[in-house]
């Protein structure tokens, strides 16, 4: 048995000390964006400057690792420029490859800027090699995202069918939608990942203690109330609890985090080029305490049959701690949670 | 300006689906687009019978459309899609970008195909990139509005039919997981097909007891009725082509009356959307072509 | 207790050096204020100008009320409606600080509460955790700020 192919670890840095804490602890590369909506984390106060974007991509390159920068969100006809403006910036901030979800955005980019590489964003919703192939042969892309919604299996037969580089979540706050594929943000709110840049955001947001007991509004729609102690998460409308037929429940997913860290030899074996932590709204304690579990586990595996692989009790112990509801999934890896 | 009639959403048992497209071949729709987007599940009919389907509607003078699933997964999902890409008689809307690589692709690729609501194109860049693949209609993404379709359009370099989700619940997401099953605590592989039992869905509401969304197998739609009628002056006058009516459980061929009526000048659009209301299942909205949260409803201006 | 490589953030030690000895919202807004264009940026919290900010220490029973005007963070003595209210204990605010605990991770287990216009309370989140306390160390050491005891880190040090 031969070691299995390098493994990269992607993960995700919404500040500076985000950044540089993720490359301290190991990290492959980082991903980030501008302070807009060109990427799908256009908070407030979160990603990057042009200041903090050279600093940042010079402390990477300093220590041999690489810079993504998310490009992810669809332009309209009225703020094209901006996409293509920022295509142009990440040119000139030397990044080792923009994350694009736009297939105009894409042909820009190919055009303006041959040499820059280009990875399919997970918005992009390609879910078969088909569909991954189409970008490869018409824009070149060299990775692709996927959504988290394919079996192990079904990964496996992306891998086999395609020559793009394949990337896939390893941990965080679990999407349950197909992402690129969901409008219920913009529904309730007006705003959506796809288009802004963000999923119920924050100004929409309204956290209220109320007799019955905290209650977290979108607009105005209620979304769940939280008794007194009782554990709550994102203010993310797929993660309420709602009426279905006089039931009240987590209707569509709880709060709960996606972790693949059993599955990671699995993953090595079927040729998983990349496991993409989320969390670029998290703090750099977050990407502190994750990178460094990550590392070690990828590592691990990377270190081939002499060492065989366990999940470790202390790394789940770690990962569970910052878990949305402190709890986590497999998610489609797992088909009886679909 | 033509009508259309979206794909059904729902899971219809098979007598209720072909009663309901025999109803069709008598109902003033120009357009009809067939087959299963939602789940590869759903199987009262197969790809055969919707041909057959798609036979009858075609000698009844509607011009056909196969639609193409949004979330393909599997080598048997990737299989479907192949048969329907090159069934060889009908124009096929592609609703993912493996449906566009088939359609554009090999020895004679399609040159009149139908770029689908689920493929996110949401500038004139992308869409004149997709003319050049040969897509001649775009069926615009329901969260666009009217400023942004009427942007976009002015931007295209290419001749390309518009066409607008006008009515019905809105399709918001897909996922992996069914939401049905999941209510009934069934896995997906195992569900029982019980999304038989819901023509319109099963509705959702939140903890105050307001409708808010609609399960639908896989697929998440809202729980109010996204309906353009009363807003037919301001369709009519952004040179918008097709109007796309989605399927609903009950009274769908009076919906399309109201539509051809309205779209004829026979009746005001504002009477129109007074009639339609008891025919709907749920309050309508309209929010986001007036560029608002889809939920709301604004009055026409 | 794992101490990181950076310096405690300049309000909070104000905040915890002189709880005893001050009125907490006039330490909490001077140490805001030194900080302000020195390590946190006026332009992204611009947003915050005029609003009502209300920081509790739940477990001192303090109530902050201060807001950002033109010329800096001032204290606000009325009891009107926040537009924002944060709440956590003495010991959650401090490991936040530290950047030992990821605010998120305090948020889902409600040991940090956040009341009213969520963006704000993100911003300052966010804002926060953009201060790049590494390159500020020696940069921060020329102003001589007071940090209590036991909290000064050797440089360099992880």
């Amino acid at each position: 048995m031969t070691s299995p192919r390098p493994i990269e670890l992607v993960c995700p840095a919404g500040s500076l000390p985000a950044l540089k804490t993720a490359i301290d602890h190991g990290a492959d590369c980082v991903y980030l964006g501008f302070k807009d909506a060109t990427n799908a984390r256009n908070f407030s106060g979160l990603n990057f400057d042009d200041k903090a974007m050279a600093e940042g991509v010079r402390y990477a390159h300093d220590r041999g690792r690489k810079v993504l920068l998310t490009l992810n969100t669809y332009p309209q006809t009225d703020n094209w420029q901006r996409w293509t403006g920022a295509v142009d910036r990440a040119a000139a901030f030397g990044i080792d490859a923009v994350i694009l979800a736009d297939p105009g955005l894409m042909a820009y980019a190919r055009k303006a800027h041959p040499g820059l590489r280009l990875h399919l964003s997970v918005q992009g919703s390609a879910t078969s090699y088909d569909a991954i192939n189409f970008y490869h042969e018409h824009f070149g892309i060299s990775r692709a995202v996927l959504p988290r919604v394919l079996s192990l299996a079904q990964v496996e037969q992306v891998i086999a069918n395609t020559p793009v580089e394949i990337e896939v979540f390893g941990f965080g706050g679990l999407c349950v939608m197909v992402e690129g594929r969901c409008a219920l943000s913009a529904y309730a709110t007006g705003e959506s990942p796809n288009c802004d840049g963000a999923c119920s955001p924050g100004k929409h947001v309204r956290w209220e203690q109320t007799p019955k007991g905290m209650e977290t509004r979108l607009n105005g729609i209620l979304i769940d109330r939280f008794a007194d102690g009782e554990r709550a998460g994102y203010p993310t409308l797929c993660k309420g609890r709602f009426e279905v037929n006089d039931e009240t429940y987590y209707a569509i997913e709880e709060p709960t985090s996606l972790n693949t860290l059993e599955l990671l030899p699995e993953l090595a074996r079927i040729g998983v080029r990349a496991i993409k932590i989320e969390g670029r709204q998290r703090s750099p304690a977050y990407v502190s305490q994750v990178t460094q579990v990550w590392r070690a586990a990828i590592d691990r595996v990377l270190a081939g049959p002499a060492e065989p692989f366990r999940v470790e009790p202390a790394w789940m112990a770690e990962l569970n701690k910052v878990s949305e509801g402190q709890s986590h999934t497999l998610g489609a890896y797992y088909r009886p949670w679909k | 300006m033509k009508i259309a009639l979206g794909p059904l959403l729902y899971y219809w048992p098979r007598q209720s689906t072909l009663a309901f497209y025999a109803d069709m071949a008598d109902a003033p729709v120009d357009v009809v687009y067939l087959g299963e987007t939602v789940c590869s599940r759903r199987h009262e009919l197969r790809l055969p019978d919707w041909l057959e389907v798609a036979e009858i509607l075609t000698a009844a003078g509607k011009e056909v459309v196969l639609s193409s699933q949004v979330l393909v997964e599997s080598e048997s999902d990737l299989k479907t899609l192949r048969r329907i890409v090159s069934n060889g008689n009908f124009r096929v809307e592609a609703n993912d970008m493996g449906a566009v690589r088939l359609l554009s692709s090999g020895d004679a690729p399609a040159r009149n195909w139908i770029a689908g609501p689920t493929l996110n194109i949401f500038n004139p860049t992308t869409l004149d990139l997709f003319a050049d693949l040969g897509a001649t209609r775009w069926v615009a993404p329901p969260e666009m509005s009217r400023a942004q379709i009427a942007a976009l359009r002015d931007g295209l370099g290419h001749d390309m039919e518009v066409e607008i989700f006008a009515h019905g619940r809105l399709p918001l997401a897909y996922s992996a997981r069914c939401f049905t099953a999941r209510h009934y605590n069934l896995q997906k592989d195992t569900c029982e097909f019980r999304c038989l039992e819901f023509a319109d869905g099963i509705p959702l509401k939140t903890r105050e007891g307001a409708p808010f969304l609609t399960l639908n197998g896989i697929q998440t739609q809202s729980a109010q009725v996204h309906t353009l009628l009363g807003d037919l002056p301001a369709v009519c006058a952004e040179g918008v082509d097709l109007l796309r009516v989605s399927p609903q459980g009950a009274h769908t061929p009076e919906i399309l009356q109201l539509f051809r009526q309205a779209l004829d000048g026979l009746i005001p659009p504002a009477d129109a959307l007074h009639e339609a209301l008891p025919l709907l299942p749920a309050e309508p909205c309209n929010g986001f072509w007036h560029g608002r949260p889809g939920v709301e409803q604004r009055v026409p201006s | 207790m794992k101490i990181p490589a950076f310096t405690l953030p300049a309000p909070l030690a104000r905040l915890g050096a002189h709880l005893p000895q001050l009125p907490p919202t006039l330490a909490l807004v001077g140490g805001l204020n030194l900080a302000l264009d020195r390590v946190l940026p006026r332009d992204t919290l611009e947003p915050l100008t005029g609003k009502r900010l209300l920081l509790k220490v739940t477990d001192a029973g303090m109530a902050l009320r201060f807001t950002l005007t033109p010329r800096g963070f001032r204290p606000l003595f009325d009891g009107r409606a926040p537009d924002l209210t944060i709440s956590a204990t003495t010991r959650d605010y401090l490991a936040l600080a530290l950047r030992e605990e990821d605010p998120d991770t305090l948020f889902f287990s409600r040991r940090l509460l956040m009341e009213g216009e969520t963006d704000l309370g993100l911003l300052v989140k966010n804002t926060l955790d953009a201060v790049d306390w590494d390159s500020l160390g020696t940069q921060l050491a020329r102003f001589r700020l007071p940090l209590p005891t036991g909290l000064h880190t050797p440089a360099g040090g992880h």
